[in-house]
């Protein structure tokens, strides 16, 4: 007995001497490629992941470091419980799923493509294994894992927890979700992204949206300032509700145009936009400055705020993955975001303008100084954006150039006549109301 | 009311000589027939983020993109820069020093890896020359220094891996102690061991082979086993057994010639088992089977004499590989060429050092989302990144440096 004991702690020792550990860094940055199929009452999840970002697993590896692929079996169902299996959580409905079933693991080579369809990267995964006289260095092989968990219904609603942050310092997955009817929702999740809901509600995915937009506009300095500059000469309610309904409409037009494709795609129109909302915050501030024409302001406003509209959908283009089958309710909460964050934003610095105003400095000084020092920021702004922005090369003008250019042209012509035709209607309501005295235009 | 109908009018009429003169132009535009279906680019000038710890790029002469979208470069660092321009090696100024000859970066250009240079166990090129990640991971590079005649292999954090030939093994016959020594090189295009200044090796996933555009000392394509580096063929222009007389300087006007010119500086292997060779100083593309039986050739910019017009060329993503990305150094531009006819559609970029121009462009890769990553060699010393933007009418012939037109297109 006592032989047989020896003779197995010395085979145990050889084993483990030949097992080198792997102790290597976190790696920078993956990309974990993942499907999700409800089916019955099953849910497949197939996941693929770079070998290196399995941290503390011992892969067995040949010499130079090779992948010693006759015994890696073991390590590679380690590795797809330990960081895979407990880590990712599952919700069907709002119950989060067992642990699942590892039901196969493989190694395969990085140029591998089988992973840019479900059905592919399931042959995969049942398809012979890679030879074992393959030369692959460790850590530049990839984990393939099939992992299966127990569902009530393939019709639930699902959600997903990733919980992939800690295998690299930035994770990116990229996940397809294949549901029943055939529909594929395509997602691009970051580091640890929360929980995230796969087929939300309408309701769900418009909450979401509407914090969305709240918190953007909070965030957005350049937004704020362009809406203080609108409001430092412009406090009367009716006045207000005016220029903030034209700045709402128009940059809900181009935000709704951007989300369905219709806005220039080219790498200078981030650029060009970013320069033109600091050129609108200037435009704003020095109008306040020499005096604003109130009538016209909100024309003004409501171009600018065609311009504000890109920048929005700057923002929103990566999550509108998290709306579903909701993408225009989505659109309009977070529109609805922004208004709230907007009259909140108003509900301050309206009574803050009228105490300034009243207390502190006059209203013409105190409007100059304000407006100068926006201003002086934008200005900043501006150049700093222009100046990205001249760095792509000129333009050759030739026939095609032109082409595109009449074509704009055009919808600026068309756009400016429909201002000039909404101010006529304006007009002519408001001298039906109050007679012709009252639309003089009123500067201050 | 005169006043706003004059308005209306004008609003009219300035919409309708708008659409008339976009009418005529788009018309002629056609009829003209100046306009190609063609995959259209556009520069990314803020490509890649700059570089840390005040380092530089010297003349880069390689560049691949790896199967998770990771940019890899090779650059001559140092041994190409100029003193005013490494300051910190040489202790009197604050910038800058050669980077490291290796470098990798993200698909947003962040930089996430560099490394290269002598070490234990191999024998760094006196000149390092194309780099390559194969479907293993591994990176290869070769040599075009004086007595490069050897490839090296390495993991993708640079461990080193295999080298295949040796270095200086096609030096003549000299006293190598004698105070007037200058070693000088000849080719050996039918030496089974080593090579002669390799430009660029790819990798074959499909039969695990590497093909070594071999290079600027021989003129041959070579094949070798990828795992072992045993060399399996090799092969001359038009498929003849590759022969090292010195051609002369290229005649436009004269027969093609029969053997390859100086340097073969590409040698890459199409979807459908073609392989592709740009036989630089001769101006043309050779097509083989993977035997290195001939199947077609088609001239580029047949005029161009000097560095000549084909140094590198890339496939398209589509399945088909419909298209090639030819480029031309000397003229300093990229051709899109049609992979079956060879025949060029049209061509975007000019000379010059703003984003979207080149001088002495190189390499040029693609990645999975087809967009054209391009090095510059000589004083260019850069990489730049093209976007790609989808297929659209683009001008026949030249479209000049890039500039973005209408993504709507």
């Amino acid at each position: 007995m006592r032989v047989r004991l020896a003779a197995m702690f010395v085979v145990a020792l050889v084993i483990a001497a030949s097992v080198p550990a792997v102790a290597h860094d976190i790696p920078n940055a993956i990309i974990v490629q993942a499907f999700l199929k409800p089916e019955g009452d099953r849910l497949r999840f197939l996941v693929r992941v770079p070998l290196q970002a399995m941290s503390d697993i011992d892969v067995p590896q040949r010499e130079l470091g090779y992948l010693d692929l006759a015994r890696v079996d073991t390590a590679l169902r380690d590795a797809a419980t330990i960081w895979i299996a407990r880590e990712v959580a599952l919700y069907e409905e709002d119950r989060r799923l067992p642990v699942p079933d590892v039901v196969a693991v493989r190694v395969s080579l990085p140029s591998d493509r089988s992973f840019q369809a479900y059905e592919t990267a399931l042959a995969h995964i049942e398809g012979s294994p890679l030879s074992e006289e393959t030369d692959l260095y460790w850590e530049q092989g990839v984990m393939d894992a099939w992992l299966e968990y127990p569902i009530a219904s393939d019709q639930s609603r699902l959600a997903i927890d990733p919980g992939l942050r800690p295998l690299a310092q930035r994770v990116t997955i990229a996940l397809q979700l294949l549901m029943p009817d055939g529909r594929v929702r395509v997602f691009e999740l970051h580091d640890d992204p929360g929980r995230v809901l796969l087929d939300p509600r309408w309701g769900q995915a418009a909450a979401r949206f509407v914090g969305s937009g709240f918190t953007h506009i909070l965030d957005g300095l350049d937004h704020l300032l362009f809406l203080l500059c609108l409001v430092i000469p412009v406090r009367r309610v009716r006045t207000l509700v005016g220029v903030v309904t034209a700045f709402t409409v128009a940059h809900s037009v181009t935000l709704i145009a951007s989300a369905y494709g219709l806005a220039p795609g080219a790498l200078w129109f981030p650029a060009l936009v970013e320069t033109l909302i600091a050129m609108s915050i200037v435009y704003m501030a020095l109008e306040n400055i020499v005096g604003a024409h109130l009538m016209r302001r909100w024309a003004i406003t409501f171009a600018f705020g065609l311009v504000h509209g890109f920048g929005f959908s700057f923002a929103l283009r990566e999550s509108l993955q998290f709306a579903g089958s909701h993408l225009l309710t989505s659109l309009l909460a977070f529109n609805v975001g922004v208004e709230l964050g907007q009259l909140v934003v108003l509900a301050v610095i309206v009574p803050a303008l009228h105490v300034l105003f009243r207390f502190v400095v006059a209203e013409r000084m105190g409007t100059i100084i304000l407006s100068a020092v926006i201003a002086h920021t934008a200005w900043h702004w501006m150049t700093e954006r222009g100046g990205q922005l001249l760095q792509f090369p000129a333009p050759t003008i030739d026939a095609a150039w032109l082409v595109n250019f009449l074509g704009w042209a055009m919808a600026g012509v068309a756009l400016t006549a429909a201002i000039w035709l909404a101010r006529m209607l304006i007009r002519a309501k408001t001298e039906q109301k109050y007679g012709k005295r009252v639309v003089k235009p009123d500067v201050i | 009311m005169t006043r706003n109908k004059l308005i209306v009018a004008i609003f009219v009429v300035a919409l309708g000589a708008l659409g008339i003169t976009r009418f005529v132009l788009q018309e002629s535009v056609e009829a003209q027939g100046d306009t190609v279906r063609a995959p259209r680019f556009e520069v990314d000038p803020f490509w890649p983020k700059p570089l840390p710890n005040h380092w530089i790029l010297g003349s880069a002469i390689g560049v691949w993109v790896d199967d998770r979208d990771h940019v890899w470069m090779i650059h001559r660092s140092s041994d190409s820069l100029a003193d005013q321009e490494r300051g910190i090696e040489l202790e009197h100024a604050e910038c800058c020093e050669g980077a490291p000859p290796v470098l990798e970066f993200d698909a947003e250009g962040n930089l996430v890896g560099s490394w290269g240079g002598p070490g234990e166990g191999y024998e760094w090129p006196q000149s390092n020359h194309g780099i390559f990640v194969d479907h293993l991971g591994n990176v290869w590079i070769g040599g075009n220094g004086g007595g490069d005649s050897h490839i090296l292999k390495f993991t993708r954090t640079g461990e080193f891996l295999a080298q295949y030939g040796m270095a200086g093994a096609h030096r003549s016959p000299g006293d190598a102690g004698a105070d007037d020594y200058i070693p000088t090189f000849e080719g050996d295009s039918n030496d089974t061991q080593n090579f002669g200044r390799v430009a660029k090796v790819t990798v074959d996933p499909t039969d695990n082979e590497a093909y070594v555009a071999d290079g600027y000392l021989n003129k041959r394509v070579a094949v070798l086993d990828a795992d072992t580096g045993e060399m399996k063929r090799f092969w001359g222009a038009y498929g003849n057994t590759p022969d090292d007389t010195n051609l002369g300087p290229y005649d436009p006007d004269g027969p093609p010639a029969q053997q390859f010119r100086n340097p073969v500086h590409c040698a890459d292997v199409s979807a459908d088992g073609l392989v592709y060779v740009c036989d630089r100083a001769n101006d043309r593309i050779q097509v083989f089977q993977k035997d290195g039986t001939f199947v077609k050739e088609g001239f580029i910019a047949k005029t161009t004499l000097a560095s000549g017009s084909v140094w590198d060329l890339a496939f398209s993503r589509d399945p088909e590989q419909r298209y090639l990305f030819v480029l031309d150094g000397m003229n300093n531009r990229v051709r899109i060429v049609l992979r079956d006819t060879l025949e060029e559609l049209t061509s975007f970029g000019d000379g010059g050092r703003q984003p979207g121009q080149f001088y002495g462009v190189h390499s040029i890769a693609i990645d999975s989302a087809g967009n054209l990553y391009t090095t510059e060699t000589w004083e260019g010393k850069r990489i730049q990144k093209f976007v790609n933007m989808g297929m659209a009418d683009v001008p026949r012939g030249s479209q000049g440096t890039l500039w973005p037109t209408n993504s709507t297109q």
